[in-house]
């Protein structure tokens, strides 16, 4: 209701004291759950606890930062038989006030070599932005995350070079990326 | 006919035919004014029938009671007893330990959409056959864990995809989709008019109805659930909505448009269903139950009492409409009575304003079924 439908622009706005208990106060944009800490009882936080009861990881995890039910923090576990093989990304997740019916803001918080996402992190994703739905979960957001790495799409790119590079050069790509994930996500 | 005066005795004097107009009471007249009806037709069509002639039918009916007890309440009964289930609050319907060990299957797809309405019938009847010993909390719980192999899929299906918990007064969008209509309704105001598990056009708000079969399927298979999530609502001062805190369930939730249609369909008013059924038999015995669940005050000789005790034959008519006279009666006394304890003026206006319009409903198809007038 507040917030736009936009993407936050500022990059990592929540890296700092984050994890630490009760700090759901702090400064940045709308926080929804006011006084009461994680123990929200509105509808998006019943919606979210409820989500994580459901989770079932299988080679990705979720799970709230600190005691901060708004504020996740997800792993993905870099899908075989693509260059991220056996890289773990960290990913950071922040649900709206109004959760269902926006959808959650998701960044890499481990550097990725990959053309949909940019050096801040941010995904390229139709359902992260207007393809929204209050129907999916962050299950399924997750799901077609990790879609997104296995498969880039370099024709709606955020990283021009990557894209160009995965088009022209994929051995060369794939061969950066690799060392990324060996670099960056172990 | 609206200059009659208002000092006009309330209850039928002379039975003669000039004398008709003082049948009705004055708040009933001024009532009806206010609902915009024409008194003529009610006068002519409903209270003619009560000449003297029938008070002797009257006096005979003790004896037709017995006789037909059996043969003529079968079909009524089981009409009543679903309505009356449908009115009870989940809290009273008796634990639901269906044998649905037959239709596992196909059951997930009453969430579908139009062909559940068989089976839900179905259901009811079950519901009532089962014994009522169990607390429907404890009840719940044996259906959880033994009974219903299939309650895990149930739950799954019968759950709303954006709260992610059992749908609450669903709404069928076109597309076969339910939600609870609060959700959709939300999912429609923020992310556009589009079906959130399909992405189809929704075409219009207003028409966003509770999908009533779904939705008593719902309160029978997890009763706890339901109440659980009413109280959630009612009570915590439901955010800026207006809640008016009648004892009733009545409006847990108004929200817009959809105020007027919710207090409809789940206050059990007898009138909508009065005009479901095509017999205004099933209307009195529905009454019947309306009076005895609102504890109202009796003023005279209560009608339903007699539909208790008696059960006619089909064909006595004028029987019927001396009784379905004296209902209408009750209907008002009940009608003008509450306010004064409980409800707003408003609410009053309203009430009336719908008993007026059944009575009416009721005398024109007592007129096209060619009665004597």
């Amino acid at each position: 209701m507040s917030s736009s439908s936009s993407f936050p622009t500022s990059r990592f706005p929540f890296a700092a004291g984050a994890g630490a208990p009760g700090g759901g106060g702090g400064g940045s944009s709308v926080r929804p759950w006011g006084s009461s800490g994680g123990t929200s009882v509105s509808s998006s936080g019943k919606r979210i606890q409820k989500e994580l009861m459901d989770l079932n990881a299988s080679d990705c995890s979720a799970g709230p930062k600190g005691d901060n039910l708004y504020h996740w923090l997800s792993t993905i576990i870099g899908p075989e038989g693509t260059p991220y093989e056996g890289g773990i990304f960290f990913l950071d997740i922040v649900f709206p006030p109004d959760y269902p019916f926006k959808p959650p803001m998701v960044t890499f918080k481990t550097r990725i070599y990959h053309c949909n996402i940019d050096p801040a992190g941010k995904v390229h994703l139709d359902i992260l932005k207007d393809g929204w739905s209050p129907a999916f979960t962050i299950s399924k957001v997750l799901l077609a995350i990790k879609d997104v790495i296995s498969n880039p799409d370099p024709y709606t790119p955020l990283v021009m070079s990557i894209s160009r590079q995965y088009l022209t050069d994929r051995t060369k790509h794939d061969e950066i990326a690799a060392e990324w994930t060996m670099r960056f996500a172990r | 006919m609206a200059s009659s005066p208002r000092s006009a005795p309330s209850r039928p004097g002379a039975a003669a035919k000039d004398g008709a107009a003082g049948l009705l009471s004055p708040r009933f007249r001024s009532a009806a004014a206010l609902a915009g009806w024409d008194e003529e037709s009610l006068l002519a069509s409903l209270v003619v029938e009560d000449t003297p002639v029938r008070e002797s039918r009257r006096k005979r009916r003790p004896s037709t009671t017995a006789s037909s007890s059996a043969g003529g309440s079968a079909g009524s009964r089981s009409g009543t007893r679903k309505r009356r289930l449908r009115r009870q609050s989940p809290v009273k319907i008796p634990p639901v330990v269906l044998a649905l060990d037959d239709d596992d299957a196909d059951k997930p797809d009453t969430v579908a959409d139009g062909k559940s309405e068989m089976k839900d019938v179905k259901e009811d009847v079950k519901v009532v056959d089962v014994g009522e010993k169990e607390a429907s909390g404890s009840g719940e719980k044996a259906v959880a864990t033994g009974n219903l192999p299939c309650m895990d899929r149930l739950r799954e299906e019968l759950s709303c995809a954006i709260c992610l918990e059992i749908c609450f007064e669903p709404s069928t969008t076109p597309c076969g989709h339910s939600f609870c209509m609060k959700c959709l309704k939300i999912a429609a105001a923020k992310c556009g008019k589009r079906c959130p598990k399909c992405r189809q056009l929704i075409s219009n708000s207003r028409t966003c109805t509770i999908n009533t079969v779904l939705w008593n399927t719902i309160q029978l298979l997890f009763p706890a659930e339901v109440e659980a999530r009413r109280n959630s609502i009612s009570s915590p001062s439901s955010s800026k909505e207006d809640v008016n805190c009648s004892p009733q369930r009545s409006s847990s939730f108004s929200q817009g448009g959809g105020g007027g249609m919710r207090t409809r369909s789940s206050s059990s008013s007898f009138i909508t269903e009065g005009r479901t059924r095509s017999s205004y038999r099933a209307t009195s015995s529905n009454t019947n139950g309306t009076t005895r669940s609102s504890n109202s005050r009796r003023g005279f000789v209560m009608a339903s009492q007699l539909v208790n005790t008696r059960s006619t034959v089909r064909s006595d008519q004028s029987e019927d409409a001396v009784l379905a006279y004296r209902l209408q009666q009750e209907e008002f006394m009940n009608a003008f009575e509450e306010p004064e304890q409980e409800r707003q003026p408003q609410n009053t206006v309203s009430t009336a304003r719908d008993n007026l319009r059944a009575m009416a409903s009721r005398a024109i198809r007592l007129r096209a079924r060619g009665w004597p007038v």
